[in-house]
């Protein structure tokens, strides 16, 4: 028994000798001040997925489970730093841009192996992007990203190892893309063009029925079964291309179960029965949890600024059916009283359990294209915010509520999300400090999931709202920009055709300079350029108030203390997994 | 008899075709649409809008959809496509329907077994201690909203150090091949929702069976046969509870339909991979073929339900004919 020991710790040592880690594999390393340490190998993390993902496809269906569960599948050129959320290579090894921003040159990291043995290259690289990435028809493609111009971006293979992509012109915000999932060609071409599909062919690829030996990709994890509706399994990936800091290959878990838990309440209890090894909780389940952890609950609660996570705003529609309230909104000094009586402060104690700080202006403040534009966010003033509407002639009626120019009582419909834990009382504390300076709020609640179409549909006067924040600023364009297919708060702005001129006559000076601000930025290829442009848009977004900002939320996760290396991750963002990281102890 | 069967089958289609038309125009009528859900998405571009309503053929007046899906029904047995899933409405439903019918089956029979026996016993005692408590505990079981009590029984297995806090096994289990190991882990999980849907069936059942025996304890024909002298247990069992038990077999009839609806709220808070929680999700994302698929089959199991209450009825009580 001994002697064989020996004989195994001599051909380990052999083994280790012979084949060193491969120069082709990233380590990753840096991350000390996150906690990360060196783990060891083994083990198995149960979390949990909110529903059924609809099929395995990432490019066949806009799911948020699919894309928790893709994250630990695939890769893609590039991904994202975990502390600065900088890019840095992942499957590319390295790349260039051309001077004039056109021409990127992609250098794949060699020795890459899909999850079943085949090489990665180049091909696979050139099949994903010109046969589902911008095929319009693939229903969670981007066609619309690799559009530059009104002219296709072109997709090359050099050699082997080497992929070039031609812009019509430059578009920075061209990297940030090249994060999406690449797809193994020798799987996939049966159902795209280039296989002789057709192109609508692409979507059914890989449903939730399919042998999960299919299911491949170069991730930390491959797919080893699924119970529709219940759990997917997940299993280490022996040849992933990651090693830790001291050369140990990644991923440290030999398993990843995804079990699916609609309900949040029955999340955290399988959370707190320890079916459960990780959770994302919302700041209104902190203090339970927390208090528990004090209590010597063998788990730890971790609240962290993040990047992502959308900050909720209230929005006035500058185009209400009202005529006079469209007028009014429209006045920069009625939303600069509206900002003054918002209690942010109140809010991000009340609401958010205090896990939340105040908000950016469309980037978030751990971000490196924050501009710090809190100076303009004012303080919470009830009698500024009255002695301001004074000041716009809406005089104070007999029974307390503020009158209109027509003699009608200024009130308006506020609406909200009602599934939520956040939009309520939101809502309430909104209402309730502007009943004190006359204004007349009446609620109404909706579907959250139908927030944005009814603000698209232009049906509402005033609607609280959020939207993601991105690592870049020019892949939340189609909010920000005037006339945007998200700017609903000014749909007058809008194109009278779909992909046209935008409505320049219906947009505010300051609309316009924020219009140009975009379309420059969108071509400005010069980084500190394109910083000082979006830096004088968050200045101009914070002055004016398209929207009133109200709290940035922190991200609140759990975890059991048998795990180390846990960072916060989101979860839906594609390039920026740090779960590989996560070990047994 | 057969006629008659027959005629009730042929009666169902044009009610089904009634029906699948109003929920397809409620559908219609329900603010917002499948693809709203997806406009924050940085992919989710206007052509891609327009490309997927292509696809689904949402571009299409809604008559032109519904005559395409009733189409699809009768030519090819196809029952739509799942905008969500990705895949026939069918084979989803077929997915789930195994663990429905499984809890479906098992909850309606616990129910009865307990509350026939129970409304009998409180019945012939009427002012007894036992009865007593029983009533007690029935009131608070129609009182009580199913998936409230499932929500106490998790946070009491929970405070007991239990993991069987949902779901019907443990994550280990699931997936995994049959054996005793897995079927005591499901008995574990299980005991969970029976007692939750149970509680309240069982409750209302007991009251009704209760109220049923005690009036037809109060009649002439039971006085009659106690003073020509029968038992007491032919009394009771052959002349009393067969005529009292007739309305519980057309309301067991009208309890097939809740294979589907009336136990979402106690699935998605026990985490139950049955049909409730996916109706569910179909409303809220306007998955317009899964809504009318399973609201069309639930009908049909509401009529299929009363046809055969009416054929229990005959069978059991000499009196009803049907010519």
């Amino acid at each position: 028994m001994r002697r064989l020991a020996w004989l195994w710790i001599f051909v380990v040592a052999v083994v280790g000798l012979v084949l060193p880690v491969s120069a082709a594999d990233k380590p990753v390393r840096g991350y000390e001040s996150l906690g990360v340490v060196a783990g060891k190998q083994g083990g198995r993390l149960t979390m949990i997925l909110g529903d059924s993902p609809p099929s395995f496809f990432y490019y066949g269906v806009i799911d948020s489970n699919l894309q928790a569960l893709s994250q630990h599948l695939y890769d893609g050129l590039v991904e994202y730093n975990y502390r600065t959320y900088e890019l840095e290579p992942a499957l590319a090894e390295k790349w260039t841009i051309s001077k004039d921003g056109r021409l990127y040159t992609f250098y794949l990291r060699r020795d890459v192996k899909w999850q079943d043995g085949r090489d990665f290259t180049a091909d696979d690289v050139v099949f994903t992007f010109d046969q589902i990435v911008t095929n319009p028809e693939a229903r969670a493609g981007d066609a619309g990203a690799f559009m530059v111009g009104g002219q296709r971006v072109r997709f090359e293979k050099v050699d082997t190892y080497t992929v070039r992509l031609t812009l019509p012109r430059a578009a920075p915000a061209t990297l940030q893309y090249m994060r999406l999932y690449i797809m193994p060609k020798h799987k996939l071409l049966p159902h795209s063009v280039e296989g002789g599909a057709k192109p609508v062919d692409i979507n059914s690829a890989w449903p939730t029925t399919v042998d999960p030996r299919e299911v491949i990709g170069t991730g930390p994890f491959r797919l080893q079964a699924y119970v529709p509706g219940q759990k997917v399994t997940l299993v280490r990936n022996p040849r992933y291309w990651k090693t830790d800091a001291g050369g140990m290959r990644l991923p440290y878990l030999n398993q990843i179960e995804l079990l699916i838990v609609r309900d949040p309440e029955q999340q955290v209890a399988q959370f707190l029965a320890g079916n459960v090894g990780q959770l994302n909780l919302s700041g209104a389940q902190f203090p339970d949890l927390k208090s528990r952890q004090q209590a010597g609950a063998p788990f730890k609660v971790i609240s962290s600024r993040t990047l992502f996570g959308s900050p909720p705003h209230l929005a006035f529609n500058f185009d209400a059916r009202n005529p006079e309230l469209a007028r009014l909104f429209s006045d920069l000094r009625w939303r600069q009283a509206m900002q003054m009586a918002v209690n942010r402060q109140r809010i991000i104690d009340d609401v958010y359990n205090g896990l939340a700080e105040l908000p950016g202006h469309g980037v978030a403040p751990i971000s490196s294209w924050y501009f710090d534009t809190r100076s303009f966010l004012g303080k919470f003033d009830l009698q500024g915010a009255a002695r301001a509407l004074d000041e716009l002639g809406l005089r104070t009626g007999p029974d307390g509520v503020r009158q209109l120019q027509s003699g009608r009582p200024l009130e308006f419909t506020l609406t909200y999300g009602t599934d939520s834990a956040v939009w309520p009382p939101i809502a309430t504390i909104l209402q309730n400090d502007l009943k004190q300076i006359g204004v007349k709020v009446n609620l109404q609640g909706i579907l959250s999931r139908t927030l944005l179409s009814t603000g698209l549909s232009g049906n509402y006067e005033a609607l609280l709202l959020a939207f993601g924040d991105q690592p870049d600023p020019e892949l939340r364009k189609p909010i920000w920009q005037p006339g945007g297919a998200l700017y609903y708060w000014h749909r007058t702005t809008q194109p009278a055709t779909p992909g046209g001129e935008p409505n320049f006559a219906a947009m505010q000076p300051w609309e316009r300079q924020v219009y140009d601000i975009w379309e420059t930025g969108g071509t400005t290829v010069s980084r500190p350029q394109r910083k000082a442009l979006y830096d004088k848009w968050q200045v101009l977004f914070a002055q004016n108030l398209p929207v009133i900002m109200i709290a940035k939320p922190m991200a609140v996760g759990a975890i059991q203390n048998r795990y180390g290396n846990y960072l916060y991750s989101l979860g839906v963002i594609p390039g920026y997994n740090p779960v590989p990281l996560i070990f047994q102890k | 008899m057969l006629w008659f069967v027959a005629r009730r089958v042929l009666l169902m289609v044009p009610a089904l075709l009634a029906i699948s038309a109003l929920v397809f125009a409620v559908i219609q009528l329900q603010p917002g649409g499948f693809l709203t859900q997806y406009l924050e998405d940085p992919r989710f571009s206007p052509q891609t809008v327009e490309t997927i309503k292509r696809q689904f053929g949402l571009d299409q007046p809604p008559h032109i959809q519904y005559l395409r899906w009733i189409q699809g029904i009768v030519t090819r047995g196809d029952f739509g496509y799942s905008f969500l899933n990705g895949r026939p409405v069918g084979s989803l439903i077929w997915e789930r329907l195994g663990w429905t019918v499984f809890l479906a089956v098992l909850t309606i029979a616990c129910t009865w077994l307990i509350a026939i026996p129970l409304g009998i016993y409180t019945a012939l005692r009427p002012r007894g201690t036992a009865a007593t408590i029983v009533n007690l505990v029935s009131y608070l079981g129609q009182a009580m909203p199913d998936f409230l009590l499932a929500l106490l029984l998790i946070a009491l297995v929970l405070s007991r150090g239990g993991a069987n806090v949902g779901g019907l096994f443990s994550p280990d289990y699931i997936g995994a091949p049959w054996n005793w190991a897995r079927l005591r882990d499901m008995v574990a999980h299980l005991w969970i929702p029976i007692a939750a849907i149970s509680l309240e069936g069982v409750a209302g059942l007991m009251r009704q069976m209760r109220a049923q025996l005690l009036d037809v304890l109060g009649a002439d024909y039971v006085r009659t046969a106690r003073a020509k002298g029968a038992p007491e247990r032919t009394v009771v069992w052959k002349h009393a509870v067969r005529n009292a038990i007739n309305p519980l077999i057309s309301l067991a009839g009208l309890s097939l339909p809740t294979l589907i609806s009336s136990t979402i709220l106690v699935s998605i808070v026990l985490n139950l991979p049955t049909i409730g929680p996916f109706l569910y999700d179909s409303l809220l994302n306007k998955d317009q073929y899964v809504v009318t698929t399973l609201l069309l089959f639930s009908s049909l199991l509401l009529m299929v339900g009363n046809l055969l209450a009416d054929l229990a009825l005959a069978w059991m009580d000499p009196r009803i004919r049907y010519q």
